[in-house]
């Protein structure tokens, strides 16, 4: 056995826990998981199957954790699991992938297989078997801080165009704002929109921001690749800038995993509570919704609908805010089947669009997309997640359906007035 | 009279023509176009140019442009090439010259994306902020007006 697949098993038997140990003992082997993962929808291959993808898992919990499994294996009756399977089982644990946690909600024993996946992952990286996208993404993000190397002066870069782009000083390092808004990679490098949506939104509303020098990138590579460490280093620096600049409120960005990463997980990342909230950016737009503080003007009257990212609707629980959102500006809006906590999956979440080799099967599951989009005929597209926004872009560029991508947070900041005498 | 910043570039391009607009917009991405060079881009903006271009012929010259620009995104989890995010946003700078309806915001739109393709250049380089677009900018809307007879 090599040292990594060594490493590997250790760490997968690590990963096997009393929810773990429940949820394979609890299987029925129904397959409604199959029917809820658009990667086996969409190809009918039965290996696409999410409970199938932690079969190396099952096998070494079987072999190590029960009597018959232990019995078996010391009369050599069972198959240990190998580097060639794990190899294999890469583009089920990570391509075929994105931590939608749709197979989680149909599962009729209550399985969280997504837990089950990530766990899994784990072992794999463990192992030496993460694709090679995500383990750049985790060595850009030791060493730069960044799972797209990006570093402060782009962001200072953009802050300067936003600045002259919207006329309103983006305010860096201010110790005491209410609110601390982070960035997701992709924000800032292809949507510079997004900051300064954010800044018209808070001059109108009339609370205080800031970014942080120290801390600005929301991205957590270490949860994509399954890294428990490593999204824990990066939870904490942001945790570091947050009460370093003592804010109220971290604002996670139009991004999904980085909203569960430190919103659902963080506290427990770095072993202690919070000292301030976390709040998704759609959950702060309500809030300043309901509290009277978000007044827009105009009616978009074209065809609109909205793409729930899952790790805002169904692993975050965050459904209406956006609709009530969405409702202040849309004359037209349509729901997509299977909307709202049911919603298909981009097929690009969970680190799965950085991995260039499974780019095929990716386009091949955005035909369950197309067909949500095709039962409704937008004009527009809206969404809450800059990853989304962009597989979302590739696959309808792919079927040739000429629908434009827009993100909320920008969209509703296209209807806040100009202040009085403001050019 | 020269232009000196922002709020002037707005003024001057608020007493343009629809179909100024749309040629000014062009003319501030070509300037940029060579961190790009892509044959669709170069042939939209090439029509964008022509006060008769038609609202066909505009159509297939943005699908060719939203391709190109699709193409160029960087993606979540990828290294970033500045050089090619400098790609990228002529993409969306080109886009916005060649959209069936022209409005006040056309050129201005075109100009900040025109900015972000000069930024990421910029960046690729290591030089951060240094970004001096915004006077190119000033400079080729003067000499537009001037060409037009009409003082900016």
């Amino acid at each position: 056995m090599s040292a990594s697949l060594e490493k590997g098993v250790r760490v997968l038997k690590e990963m096997i826990d009393a929810p773990i140990a429940s949820y394979l003992n609890s299987c029925v082997h129904c397959g409604i998981c199959a029917e809820a993962c658009l990667f086996y929808t969409e190809t009918g291959d039965p290996k696409y199957t999410p409970i199938h993808k932690l079969e190396p898992m099952r096998r070494l919990y079987e072999q190590e954790y029960t009597l018959l499994g232990r019995l078996a294996r010391m009369v050599g009756l069972t198959k240990p699991v190998t580097d060639a399977e794990l190899a294999e089982w890469q583009e089920l644990v990570y391509n075929s992938c994105t931590l939608c946690g749709r197979c989680s909600v149909v599962c009729p024993v209550g399985n969280d297989i997504v837990y089950m996946v990530r766990k899994m992952r784990e072992g794999m990286s463990a192992a030496g078997h993460a694709p090679d996208g995500l383990k750049g993404a985790v060595t850009r993000t030791v060493k730069i801080g960044s799972p797209m190397g990006v570093k402060l002066p782009a962001v200072k870069a953009q802050m300067k165009h936003v600045e002259a782009d919207y006329g309103i000083q983006i305010p860096l390092d201010q110790e005491g704002a209410e609110y601390l808004v982070m960035l997701s990679s992709m924000e800032i490098i292809n949507f510079p929109e997004y900051l300064g949506a954010i800044a018209k939104i808070m001059r109108h509303a009339g609370k205080t921001w800031t970014l942080c020098s120290e801390a600005f990138e929301a991205t957590n590579a270490g949860m994509q690749i399954g890294n428990s460490d490593l999204a824990r280093v990066i939870v904490k620096r942001i945790v570091d800038g947050a009460e370093k600049l003592k804010v109220k409120t971290v604002i996670s960005p139009e991004c999904g995993h980085a909203y569960t990463a430190l919103r659902w997980e963080g506290a427990n990342l770095i072993g202690r509570p919070f000292t301030f909230k976390v709040q998704h950016i759609v959950e702060v737009l309500e809030e300043l919704r309901l509290a009277g503080l978000l007044k827009t003007e105009g009616m978009e009257t074209d065809r609109l609908t909205f793409h729930d990212p899952c790790q805002l609707a169904r692993r975050g629980g965050v459904i209406q805010p956006q609709r009530n959102l969405m409702a202040m500006i849309a004359k037209d809006f349509h729901e997509m089947p299977d909307a709202g906590f049911m919603n298909w999956c981009c097929g690009g979440g969970g680190g799965a669009s950085a991995i260039e080799e499974g780019e095929e099967l990716r386009l091949e599951a955005f035909k369950r997309k197309k067909s949500q989009l095709d039962a409704v005929k937008p004009h527009r597209l809206v969404t809450a997640c800059a990853n989304c926004r962009i597989v979302l872009e590739e696959g309808l560029e792919h079927y040739q359906m000429n629908l434009p991508v827009v993100g909320l947070t920008e969209t509703i900041a296209e209807h806040i007035p100009d202040p009085v005498g403001n050019d | 009279m020269p232009i000196s910043n922002d709020k002037e570039l707005k003024a001057a391009l608020a007493a343009l023509t629809d179909t100024e607009r749309r040629q000014v917009g062009t003319l501030l991405v070509q300037q940029v176009f060579d961190l790009s060079g892509d044959a669709r881009i170069k042939g939209a903006l090439e029509l964008a140019r022509r006060a008769d271009a038609g609202n066909a012929e505009l159509a297939v010259a943005a699908a060719g442009v939203n391709t190109a620009r699709v193409e160029s995104f960087t993606q979540c989890g990828r290294d970033t090439d500045w050089t090619a995010q400098a790609a990228h946003f002529v993409a969306r700078a080109a886009q916005e010259c060649v959209r069936p309806v022209v409005d006040l915001g056309t050129a201005w739109e075109a100009a900040m994306q025109a900015r972000m393709a000069r930024i990421c250049q910029t960046l690729a380089a290591g030089e951060g902020t240094n970004n001096t677009e915004a006077e190119a900018q000033y400079r080729a809307l003067e000499a537009f007006l001037q060409a037009k007879g009409r003082a900016s």
